[in-house]
């Protein structure tokens, strides 16, 4: 039964930031019919700057954390205006956009690796005390914070989303384009918003797991494309199936490293991601999106 | 009439002055082994380019995952070599159909998925490949370890010296490719180039659709592994490592730096990007940021490739010429 529980709280941990790096992926699929490849070296980026700020700067966790989100949403925001704008524009093969979030992906891994080093940096703790009993299961406290947070940061972009103005343009623009803009929505503007606020929910989830793993320029790499897996359980451009599909697979991953092995625990990640794309491409909330093309 | 006859003649003065240079390669970097080992591996490349080629610039059906197709050449050439002595030449050609075969049942249930997701599902299926090299059943693959075996050896002669590697790679490169322009202009190749174009209108014509993607899929299976199996043979040692996903990207970018769906596109973009991935070696641990920001600075700059920013020179030249000529 301990056992169990501590499963059940790591995996959802990890599930949280499956999932926030998930949501990423299904808004900008929702908002451009693109997929990325850059989000898990965003999230590598984010955990750097995060332990940059908390360690070189001495800034409380809590302000590097907004600092870093605030940075890289920035970051987000450039890339869709400086690089895959332009390449829509020009109107060329979407293997084009494709290749060129690939290329970023090594600019900002081996970027990291020439700023940051290769090696494994420690991320101090955040709480003073080294574990916390939960039902008769003693926890690392930031495993907590991280599923915490995620949850925050997910009911934050929930109201964002549903409340905010440009949060009902962000919806409209990725309903309808061409509808939206006659409403007087600014597209661009709203599909910058959406690389932004991506990026932005993976640089957090960096700084949420960088205090578990240790920090490493490969921390977000395998992250980032095992993710996949629950953006395509929840059905791809869905951003609650994205929540729900990583929880899911931070969960199956973890049951399968605890219970099975824990070396075939990435195999078996990859195995779920192509059998939901091979049986069930539209993941469990029956998302659509997948069929437009 | 003297003329036309030397009209006539010039393309076969191109043709010969080609198998010329082809030939005297070896004599011309005889001093470096190093140079020699590299236009070698260059010309495994073009095979497995030529390969993905088939796939993505005919059929239209995209790979992030070809990686695995070469190791899956690589290694089952190298474990049928070393645990059952079988001779190599044959042990390649194993490989190269046990990867034609899992290309075709990758390509059955994948057949539904369009771009974005095939690409997905690609990647999916070369981490499961890459996982399965590190964590093998019985430590076939060695592992973390890699793999060792013999230099290539053909018909009992030893191909001890990169000079006859590269002629052995030139029959076999001339062989692949003469494969592939029969391929693609035979009715399959028609076949492929409809699916790209417009799989919905080329169904409509009464091609089976997905009949065609699992062959396409095969086909470049078949190519890359093989590619694979003769890597193994030439370097004689592989590791996991050297088949990641940034293997399966370098391949498409050397197809999309060349140009798609010809012969001389993989050859241009093979030579180009092992061109640039050489003269970046001497910025070491900067080498890989260098190599993104240039393939980012060139996506950018000129969308289409090599081949299509030179093709829409030529055109662009070609228009103006006629222009000036009709004027006069």
């Amino acid at each position: 039964m301990e056992v169990f529980l501590g499963l059940l709280i790591s995996g959802l941990a990890l599930g949280a930031v499956y999932s926030m790096i998930g949501i990423g992926y299904s808004l900008i699929y929702k908002a451009s019919g693109l997929m990325t490849f850059v989000q898990g070296d965003i999230l590598t980026l984010g955990a750097f700057l995060g332990l940059t700020f908390n360690t070189m700067l001495r800034l409380p966790y809590w302000l590097s954390l907004i600092l870093t989100v605030v940075v890289v949403f920035l970051i987000g925001f450039l890339i869709e205006k400086g690089i895959i704008r332009r390449l829509l524009n020009k109107d060329v093969n979407l293997i084009y956009i494709v290749l060129s979030t690939i290329a970023l992906s090594y600019v900002i891994q081996n970027g990291a690796q020439a700023i940051w080093g290769g090696t494994y940096l420690y991320f101090p703790s955040v709480f003073s005390v080294t574990t916390v009993e939960i039902l008769g299961v003693a926890v690392q406290p930031e495993v907590i914070l991280c599923f915490v947070m995620a949850l925050v940061g997910m009911i934050c972009l929930y109201i964002f989303m549903n409340k905010t103005k440009n949060g009902t343009a962000m919806r409209a623009a990725s309903m309808d384009r061409m509808a939206a803009e006659a409403c007087g929505i600014n597209v661009s503007w709203t599909t910058g918003l959406t690389w932004g606020i991506a990026a932005g929910l993976a640089a957090a989830g960096g700084m949420l797991v960088g205090p578990i793993y240790s920090v490493y320029i490969t921390l977000g790499a395998s992250l980032g494309k095992k993710a996949y897996a629950g953006a395509v359980i929840g059905g791809y451009g869905n951003m609650y199936g994205a929540m729900v599909g990583g929880l899911l697979l931070g969960l199956f991953e973890t049951f399968a490293a605890g219970y099975i092995s824990s070396e075939y625990k990435n195999l078996m990640a990859y195995i779920l991601l192509i059998l939901f794309l091979f049986i069930r491409p539209t993941g469990i909330f029956n998302e659509r999106a997948i069929q437009d093309e | 009439m003297e003329k036309t006859q030397k009209n006539r003649m010039k393309p076969y003065i191109w043709k010969l002055l080609l198998v010329l240079v082809l030939l005297a390669v070896p004599l011309i970097f005889s001093g470096s082994d190093y140079i020699m080992l590299i236009i070698c591996i260059a010309m495994i490349y073009l095979v497995a380019v030529s390969g993905l080629d088939i796939l993505f610039g005919y059929c239209g059906q995209i790979s992030l995952g070809h990686a695995a197709f070469y190791a899956i050449g690589a290694y089952t050439s190298a474990i049928l070599y070393n645990r059952f002595q079988i001779p190599m030449i044959l042990a390649i050609i194993a490989g190269a159909v046990l990867g034609a075969l899992v290309g075709a049942a990758l390509a059955y249930p994948a057949s539904n998925l369009v771009f974005h997701f095939l690409s997905l599902a690609t990647v999916a299926f070369g981490e499961i490949v890459y996982q399965l090299l590190i964590h093998s059943p019985g430590k076939i693959t060695g592992n973390f370890n890699g793999m060792f075996t013999d230099r290539m050896r053909i018909f009992g002669i030893e191909l001890s010296t990169y000079k006859m590697f590269y002629y052995f790679m030139l029959v076999i490169a001339v062989v692949f490719i003469i494969g592939k322009i029969f391929l693609t202009k035979s009715r399959v190749g028609r076949a492929f180039t409809a699916i790209r174009d417009n799989s919905v209108a080329a169904s409509g014509m009464g091609i089976n659709v997905r009949k065609y993607k699992i062959l396409s899929f095969a086909t470049s299976a078949f190519y890359t592994a093989f590619a694979g199996g003769l890597y193994m043979f030439l370097a004689c040692y592989v590791h996991p490592d050297q088949f990641m996903q940034k293997q399966s990207v370098m391949f498409l970018t050397m197809l999309l730096f060349g140009g798609t769906g010809s012969v001389i596109g993989p050859i241009i973009g093979v030579l180009a990007v092992t061109t640039i991935n050489e003269s970046l070696r001497f910025l070491e641990e900067y080498q890989m940021l260098i190599y993104g920001i240039l393939l980012l600075i060139v996506i950018l700059a000129m969308p289409g490739g090599i081949a299509g920013t030179v093709k829409k020179i030529y055109w662009a030249a070609k228009r103006k010429f006629s222009r000036v000529s009709q004027e006069g």
